[in-house]
């Protein structure tokens, strides 16, 4: 750029109107505590984590990692311990809860986007982001005492017919069970779903919308041959999102999905999810590894938790350009 | 940093500045016609621009701009848009490095010192060389009297409440606001109208004492009477500052400025400089085709 | 006429008119649907809960040790809550506003991988940061308090105020972003008195809703403050929280007591929660009419 750097004429020449570079001003220390502070965060968190395999290390030893993650029987008093039908129950639940979420969070995010009218679309749109708001142990109680005493003769009807076909829809249909656990999981899922979603679908090129409308489209046209199509990454996103979400909630579940170590054969059938038998059992761990056992437990959750996350994150960056939701 | 006693302009030699004869008066445009053919009467030089360009990633926005800048004089930079009028301006006080992305290459001579040295911090170079933008931007959530004291007390201008109420005043009598905002120095920043937050912007400017202000369309976002206060208190303040103002408007240009550069957009979609000199001669007989096209209307 | 312009119009095919019905239809039912649980929560909890919160006892007294016997309040879960999520939003604040302001203005590669950390934090099982916290604070301190539990809400309160922060930062207008810089103001300078400044009503927005989260949560508090039935200040101890009392008395609803204990404090946790959600919707709301100048 200029052929006076550093030279001592351009020093003094700069000294004397006063324009002087300072070596360490404030701008400088700023951005090392700045930096102090971010680095100094990661590695706590990332002590912490390690912390959480070290406990758990013991057991992994024992079993084996493989071992540990097949293994079927959870019996603490013997010193037994796989965390499969955790696996299962949290993979099973999940599943049935996005199954029931993502279409209800699908379709409300159209309506409010697209088909309601536009005084509406706010106030609806606020009432369903509420559901977010309600704290996981009120949807327990709830869950308890209400929806599954509730739910049980839709499900024993169920189970007396469809059941007898499909044993997986069969009994025993004691009221708390996976499909309970999965409800739950469902209504508190949908915030989050059809908050990204409705993201997504607000940011349909206008112009696309409107040519189809032009051509005499109606609005299922439009949702089917643009909306849809075009929010096709983010509606990934959002649905791993709410994936991560499902697998993570624990007070909820716990409350209704009736704690049990076996591998239920049904839907309806009591079970465990990860993040549930761990709060279940966690203050009477008394056997032997049976606490290590648990933050095992914890760490496969950890482990499956951060993989999704990543993979929403990703999706989220690089299809949808970084949206992010108010969560 | 410079106090106001001392007039470093005049105190340092260089072989790149001329000893100065300050122009009489601060009349727009009344300095004597040069006879035909001669060269202009040497005045003092603020800045010196040299062979300047700057790109905003690939894109190149300026090609190779040289020009000089009389000090205590208005110069003007005209040109039609996307002529690279406000990258060239955003280059002399190192604002156009703020975009991610933008890089220049030349020179900028403030003094005989190119503001572009490594060794210069840029925030310095600001306080010296000031600007004003198109939308006034007062700070919304400071008050009128903060919105003047804050920048000036943030760089260590000034120091205690009396010299800062003493800056606050004069600052404010220089963009003759004043008057209209003495009582309520307390009120939010945004509370004026959009002459007078103009002004404040101005004042502001002016409490950090720099040697040059920038003037971005300062009045394209104002209405007539507001845009005619701005420009009477420009032909006031260039007794004590140099100033560089860009404006799309040429009666503003020809009415308000000593020295006019025309810009235009070339092939290349890159801003060149295609003629500086005198505003009288730039609006009555121009050198080149191109600005006796552009002065008459013939495109931009 | 009327007719003969509706017949210029070549009708859609019945089809798809059905079709484009049946899509309005079955949306609306999706959203009541949705909205069914939380208007049923919301009845439930209110019609069930209203009795205990009406009597000031409730507010004042510790529950009973004996959770199937009657009477006694939430005394010590509410004041656990509050102190602990106080404590935890004085960590949080501070680290997140610190790491929004890093990734603004500082980048670069350091500030996207602590953003990508931030974004992983965010759907982070609540229950995995009880167990970072218990495997670090409490095994080590070598018992259950309100400090870990403070630590451990501090954690989940992070994620969401730093991304609420460095979006609102991100989102300073450019003028006054200039102008700042133009006016050769330092970073660090332009940052507190003027983007901060101005950007403040949506960080504390942000805030509140990370308040309001923290409020919430159960899972880590398992295993961190663990729960008291006894009142007490000292973060030192074990502390009782209104979800943790809920959570008991839910575990033990069999006995009328507890489940209506369990329904009175879980109307005061949603009304909490509500108030600070709200308070942030309100603020957002106030931010957006006052228009670009804020």
């Amino acid at each position: 750029m200029t052929d006076l750097v550093g030279s001592p004429e351009t020093t003094e020449a700069v000294d004397r109107i006063g324009l002087r570079r300072r070596r360490w001003t404030g701008d400088l220390t700023f951005r090392g505590v700045l930096a102090a502070l971010a680095v100094g965060t990661t590695l706590i968190l990332g002590f912490m984590m390690v912390g959480s395999f070290v406990t758990a290390a013991p057991v992994y030893q024992k079993f084996g990692i493989i071992g540990f993650l097949t293994g079927t029987k959870w019996e603490p008093s013997f010193t037994i311990y796989g965390a499969w039908p955790f696996i299962y129950g949290t993979v099973l639940t999940s599943l049935l809860a996005l199954l029931i979420a993502v279409p209800i969070s699908v379709l409300i995010a159209l309506l409010l986007t697209d088909l309601a009218p536009a005084r509406l679309r706010g106030p609806l749109g606020v009432a369903v982001d509420l559901l977010a708001a309600v704290p996981s142990v009120v949807y327990g109680l709830w869950g308890l005492l209400v929806l599954v005493p509730v739910m049980r003769p839709f499900e024993q009807g169920v189970a007396g017919t469809l059941g007898k076909v499909v044993p997986f829809l069969g009994p025993p249909t004691p009221g708390p069970s996976y499909f309970a656990a999965a409800v739950i999981l469902a209504v508190m899922t949908v915030p989050i779903i059809s908050a990204v979603t409705r993201e997504v679908f607000a940011s349909t090129p206008r112009l696309q919308r409107e040519a189809v409308l032009a051509l005499g489209g109606t609005r299922w046209d439009v949702a089917r041959t643009v909306t849809i199509p075009i929010g096709r990454a983010g509606l990934l996103a959002a649905i791993v999102l709410g994936l991560g979400r499902a697998i993570g909630e624990t007070i909820a579940v716990t409350l209704v999905v009736g704690n049990s170590n076996n591998i239920g054969t049904s839907i309806f059938a009591p079970g465990f999810t990860l993040a549930s038998v761990i709060a279940n059992e966690f203050n009477e761990a008394t056997e032997t590894l049976h606490p290590e056992a648990l933050i095992a437990l914890g760490t496969v959750l950890l482990v499956i938790s951060v993989l999704v996350n990543a993979g929403a994150i990703t999706i989220r960056d690089r299809f949808t350009g970084g949206l992010r939701s108010g969560f | 940093m410079t106090t106001r006693s001392e007039d470093p302009l005049l105190a340092v030699e260089t072989p790149q500045m001329t000893a100065s004869v300050a122009d009489p008066g601060g009349v727009p445009g009344a300095r004597p016609e040069p006879a035909a053919g001669s060269a202009r009467p040497p005045t003092e030089v603020a800045m010196t621009v040299r062979d300047l360009s700057a790109w905003y990633g690939q894109r190149r926005a300026v090609r190779e701009i040289s020009l000089d800048i009389d000090a205590r004089a208005i110069t003007a930079i005209i040109g039609p848009s996307g002529s690279g009028k406000s990258t060239l301006l955003r280059c002399l006080d190192r604002m156009h490095e703020v975009v991610p992305g933008a890089r220049s290459s030349g020179q900028v001579l403030y003094q005989g010192v190119d503001i572009y040295d490594p060794m210069i911090e840029p925030a310095a170079v600001r306080r010296t060389i000031g600007m004003v933008f198109q939308q006034p931007n007062p700070f919304p959530t400071m008050t009128i009297y903060d919105n003047v004291a804050a920048p000036a007390r943030f760089n260590g201008v000034v120091k205690g409440k009396a010299a800062e109420d003493d800056l606050v005043q004069r600052c404010l009598t220089r963009a003759a606001l004043w008057n209209e905002v003495k009582d309520k120095l307390r009120h939010g920043g945004t509370s004026l109208s959009g002459g007078q937050q103009q002004r404040l912007c101005i004042a502001r400017a002016l409490a950090l004492e720099p040697k040059v202000l920038l003037m971005d369309e300062p009045c394209s976002a104002l209405d007539p009477v507001a845009t005619l206060q701005v420009e009477e208190l420009m032909s006031h303040l260039k007794a004590d500052y140099t100033i560089v103002i860009v404006t799309h408007n040429m009666q503003q240009a020809s009415r308000v400025s000593d020295t006019t550069a025309f810009l235009t957009m070339g092939e290349d979609r890159a801003g060149y400089l295609v003629e500086v000199g005198p505003t009288s001669e730039i609006f009555t007989s121009p050198k080149q085709q191109l600005t006796e096209d552009y002065i008459s209307g013939r495109f931009g | 006429m009327a007719s003969e312009a509706v017949a210029a119009f070549a009708p859609t095919d019945r089809r798809r008119r059905v079709k484009a019905n049946l899509l309005v239809i079955c949306a609306a039912i999706a959203l009541i649907l949705a909205l069914i649980p939380l208007v049923a929560v919301f009845g439930y909890v209110f019609v069930n809960g209203i009795r205990s919160m009406l009597s000031l006892d409730f507010l004042i007294q510790d529950p009973p040790a004996d959770l199937s016997a009657t009477g006694g309040g939430v005394r010590n879960a509410l004041v656990g809550t509050l102190e602990m999520t106080g404590l935890a939003t004085l960590i949080a604040v501070p680290i997140a506003l610190g790491m929004a302001v890093f990734a603004v203005e500082v980048g670069g590669r350091l500030a996207q991988a602590a953003r990508f950390l931030i974004d992983v934090l965010a759907g982070l099982p609540s229950i995995v940061v009880g167990i970072f916290i218990y495997t670090s604070v409490v095994v080590t301190q070598g018992h259950f308090s309100g400090l870990a539990g403070s630590l451990a809400l501090a954690i989940v309160m992070l994620p969401v105020v730093t991304v609420s922060a460095e979006e609102i930062l991100r989102l300073t207008p450019r003028p006054i972003a200039e102008g700042a810089r133009a006016l050769g103001l330092t970073r660090w300078r332009a940052i507190m008195s003027v983007f901060v400044p101005v950007g403040l009503s949506g960080i504390i927005t942000g805030i509140l809703l990370g308040v309001s989260r923290a409020i919430g949560e159960t899972a880590p508090l398992i295993f961190t403050s663990l729960g008291n039935n006894f009142f007490t200040l000292d973060l030192n101890q074990p502390m009782q929280a209104l979800p943790l009392l809920i959570y008991r008395n839910a575990l033990n609803s069999a006995f009328d007591a507890a489940r209506d204990r369990a329904f009175g404090a879980a109307l005061l946790l949603i009304l909490i929660v509500l108030g600070f959600n709200l308070a942030g919707r309100w603020l957002t709301a106030r931010r957006r009419l006052a228009g670009s100048s804020r």
